[in-house]
């Protein structure tokens, strides 16, 4: 065997190692090569939408069914009764190819099936006259997704963004690369072929430029705040509700009960940080009064905020499973009465209030009303940006391009009309039953086929309706919602589309990495001074010269 | 023997050495003929056999080799939508020659993952990579054949969940609101922190990674054990051999060349100890004790859309490994043994 001829692999052999020496020259180039290399990245971009208020679409707005609750904008009104005469506000078919349009979306649940076994896409497909077939994607590790759907400039001709993803280094570039420039669509006198789409506000209209130019269609927020604290009212009853945070502190402890596997909270950080009144806007920035820009992370109050949290873990006050891995549920440990305390988006609570009420009769939870840590003026942070933002691919050519935008009009449709109804409900006697005062009440099918699909693609002007399956719901969400609205934190950079500098987005996660260790009991508060000082060198000082430039320009 | 049917190489029944294809001819006698006529005579007498490979040769070049050159961004400050198409966009990023690795090697946090993934490599060599040849003697020493295979389904099961699975039951069983927790808390004991102790993490992914993979990680052995010929135990026992004798002299070395492969092979993926059990474990215990090679790619390189950077770290990941594999294999060479591939 030794003697054999056996060429062939021990060619392989000597190209390969000429191959790692290759590459370990490479290496060890990397530094000696210093000087005719430069680093990669971007320095970020900021535009004045403001500006562009000439190829904003006209706003005409739509008043069918008068407010029961009016609310101040960006809170939404509430509506108790339901009207008994729909309006059908879209009469022609939007579909005219019967071309199927692929849509990408998202939701926060189980993914429905698809078109053809879904009744309630099938329903409306047929009144749209064009089939939409959506990829309904998990909203948690969406960010992730469009990253590589973006990347690999494979995208359906309909791409649902949220605005949360919308800053990320290059997302500009994406949009112009990708998606069909919709200026000339929507322009002006052009919006009311989509009447639906004109009676959006102009302030949702003008967060959808990028390049300066008109490209998405905006969700319009129904929802402006950021966070609120959830309780199990049922379970907690007369329990006096916290006021400061020593009382929040106190009432932690007062509900916490390992032995019966009860907890008091999951990770609320966000939420605290807001009660010691931490600024933020752009992701925690803010303007002083005599001009200068600071980011949360050099303040006292998040360093108070920091303490605080880190005084909950070590209470053992934090459900174990929030602390042992990423996949535990929040959710789930609420509904179950596992934890008292839940942070959560306002979105969350009707559908978990209709869904709980079937399993467990009486279930009610209740956000708690906003408070500062000292008792003061409490802060609100959130913003009347559009939730998302539908694009549509581009090159599809105008006569498909206006297909679409006449779909996503009938999506538009606002509550009192046919088109909300079925888009919200689904199909009566199929997915709802119409209870005495005229209220559609979902069913199971609903629940399993429903996920947004439409909802997400297109916004509406806002509106809170209940229903005989969510007592109380509308009465209960506009009082808190016309409290938390006064409290809203001004956002010095609303009228501006920022594109973070790369070197600031690279530094989130280490800097977070180093602050949760400190709030999980692994590293002294006493770092934290540290962990600022690196943040500032690594890109901090370049973000706060970015954001205070913006509001000079 | 054993060494060349556990090549797995040669082709059934014939006496060539591996790779048929590759091999050269005797040259006829006397009569030297000319090169290329003698490519083609090879080409014709070999064509059964090079059809035979073609469908693999041609997945590995659509999937493994044209991929493999889209590594040219690692020099680049690549920007996945400049040009027209994915192609133009190669061409128009911005040429930043060493930047990235640069920036990678200055990064102490590339260093602190770079360092965890070797320890955690390190750790599992010795505490994990041991335990699957034993489990495999053992199973083969089962006569029954019922409870062989049962016991087979049962350890095979858990390879075949998710991370997200594994974790969870952890949690559910060594969590804080586990089981183990909530008896110890009714029995009046404060329970310990198993799930979020930075110190201990490394036992706990070992213990995860025993759990869910040390039974399927048995399929080779059992397959190398049920090649050594029964007529040696026959014989050695007759010679007054014990059952430890038996062990060392005859199954350790029948099965030295598959643990060879195996090592080797673990060591070229020294810099890969998975992706999702750390990244879901993360915030329980800090990036420091979590955050492996393929985690900070994944938060610098994907997350912050800096895919440049993210592939210059990869490349980096990749010479290695090659660079492990190749010391192995020599050294593997030195000991007498096959090794990944044959010495000439």
């Amino acid at each position: 065997m030794e003697n054999h001829p056996h060429e062939g692999p021990a060619v392989n052999r000597r190209s390969m190692l000429a191959m790692v020496a290759l590459g370990a020259a490479a290496t060890a180039g990397a530094t000696s090569l210093a000087g005719c290399s430069s680093e990669a990245g971007t320095g970020g971009a900021g535009a004045n939408v403001d500006a562009l208020s000439d190829l904003l679409p006209k706003y005409q707005p739509i008043d069918l069914v008068k407010a029961d609750i009016p609310a101040s904008p960006p809170a939404a009104p509430g509506f108790v009764t339901y009207p008994r005469n729909l309006v059908d506000a879209v009469t022609e078919k939007p579909g005219k190819s019967g071309q199927t349009v692929k849509v990408t979306t998202l939701n926060w649940g189980p993914t429905p099936p698809g078109v053809g076994q879904n009744a309630y896409v099938d329903a409306i497909n047929s009144e749209l006259g064009v089939p939409f077939d959506f990829s309904v994607q998990d909203g948690n590790t969406y960010a992730d997704k469009l990253a590589a759907i973006l990347g690999a400039r494979d995208i359906t001709d309909v791409t649902v963004v949220p605005s949360w993803n919308t800053n990320i280094p290059r997302f500009p570039d994406a949009v112009k690369t990708l998606f069909e420039d919709l200026t000339d669509y929507l322009r002006g006198d052009k919006a009311l072929a989509y009447p639906m789409l004109a009676s959006f506000p102009s302030n949702a209209w003008k967060y959808s430029f990028w390049n300066k130019r008109l490209h998405a269609v905006p969700f319009v927020s129904d929802g402006p705040f950021a966070w609120a604290l959830f309780y199990r009212k049922d379970l907690l009853g007369s329990t006096p509700l916290p006021k400061t945070a020593a009382e929040l502190l106190a009432f932690g402890k007062a509900v916490n009960n390992p032995g019966k596997n009860i907890w008091a909270f999951c990770d609320i950080f966000p939420m605290v940080q807001m009660i010691f009144k931490v600024p933020g806007s752009e992701g925690g920035w803010r303007r002083n009064a005599d001009g200068t820009v600071q980011n949360k992370i050099e303040l006292p109050e998040f360093e108070k905020a920091v303490e605080f949290t880190a005084k909950l873990y070590a209470e053992g006050l934090v459900h174990p499973d929030v602390a042992s891995t990423k996949g535990a549920d929040a959710k789930q440990l609420f509904a179950s009465g596992k934890i008292m305390v839940m942070q959560d988006g306002l979105g969350v609570w009707q559908g978990m209030y209709r869904d709980q009420l079937k399993v467990t009769p009486g279930f009610n939870m209740q956000p708690m009303p906003l408070f500062a840590h000292d008792g003061s003026t409490p802060i609100m942070h959130g913003t009347d940006q559009p939730i998302f933002y539908t694009f549509i691919k581009k090159g599809l050519g105008a006569e498909r391009t206006e297909e679409i935008l006449r779909a996503l009009n009938w999506a538009a449709a606002p509550f009192g009309t046919k088109e909300y109804e079925l888009r919200q409900y689904g199909v009566e006697g199929k997915h709802f039953t119409r209870s005495s005062d005229g209220t559609p009440v979902t069913n199971d099918l609903y629940v399993k086929e429903y996920a947004n699909q439409f909802s997400f693609m297109s916004g509406r002007n806002p509106a809170i309706v209940g229903g005989p399956d969510t007592p109380n719901y509308v009465e209960d969400r506009t009082r808190w919602d016309g409290n938390a609205v006064q409290y809203m934190e001004p956002n010095p950079w609303a009228s501006y589309k920022v594109e973070q500098p790369t070197n600031l987005a690279k530094l989130t996660t280490p800097t977070l990495d180093k602050i949760t260790d400190i709030i999980r009991g692994r590293r002294p508060l006493t770092d934290l001074k540290g962990i600022v000082e690196e943040w500032k060198a690594n890109g901090g000082n370049e973000g706060r010269d970015f954001y205070a430039g913006l509001l000079k320009s | 023997m054993a060494t060349q049917e556990l090549g797995g190489v040669g082709v059934a029944g014939e006496s060539r050495p591996a790779h048929p294809a590759l091999t050269t001819p005797q040259p006829a006698a006397g009569r030297p003929a000319p090169r290329r006529r003698r490519l083609r005579d090879r080409l014709r007498r070999d064509r059964t056999l090079l059809l035979m490979t073609a469908p693999a040769a041609l997945l590995l070049l659509v999937f493994h080799y044209i991929p493999t050159l889209g590594n040219v961004i690692a020099f680049q400050d690549y920007n996945p939508f400049a040009g027209d198409n994915p192609f133009e966009s190669f061409l128009y990023s911005e040429w930043i020659g060493f930047g990235n690795f640069q920036a990678l090697f200055r990064d102490p946090l590339f260093w602190g993952a770079l360092w965890n993934t070797l320890a955690i490599t390190a750790f599992q060599l010795v505490f994990f990579f041991p335990l699957p040849i034993a489990m495999a003697i053992m199973l083969n020493s089962l006569l029954s054949g019922r409870v062989r295979g049962f016991i087979q389904a049962v350890v095979y099961l858990p390879h075949f969940f998710s991370w997200v699975l594994v974790v969870t039951f952890f949690v559910q069983m060594l969590g804080g609101s586990g089981l183990l927790a909530t008896e110890l808390r009714s029995a009046g004991f404060t329970p310990p922190e198993i799930m979020t102790n930075p110190d201990t993490f490394i036992l706990l992914v070992t213990s995860e990674t025993i759990w869910k993979d040390v039974g399927w990680g048995t399929i080779v052995f059992l397959a190398a054990l049920s090649t050594i010929d029964t007529n040696l135990y026959e014989a050695a026992a007759s010679d007054g051999a014990n059952r430890w004798r038996r062990m060392w002299h005859i199954t350790l070395p029948g099965l030295r060349p598959v643990i060879v492969l195996l090592l080797i092979l673990r060591l070229g993926d020294a810099l890969s100890v998975g992706f999702e059990q750390f990244l879901l474990q993360r915030d329980a215990v800090g990036s420091q004790a979590a955050e492996v090679l393929d985690t900070y790619i994944y938060w610098n390189g994907v997350v912050t859309a800096q895919y440049g950077f993210g592939a210059a770290a990869g490349l980096f990941k990749g010479a290695v490994g090659l660079l492990l594999i190749l010391v192995a294999n020599r050294f593997a060479h030195r000991l007498g043994e096959q090794g990944v591939f044959s010495k000439s």
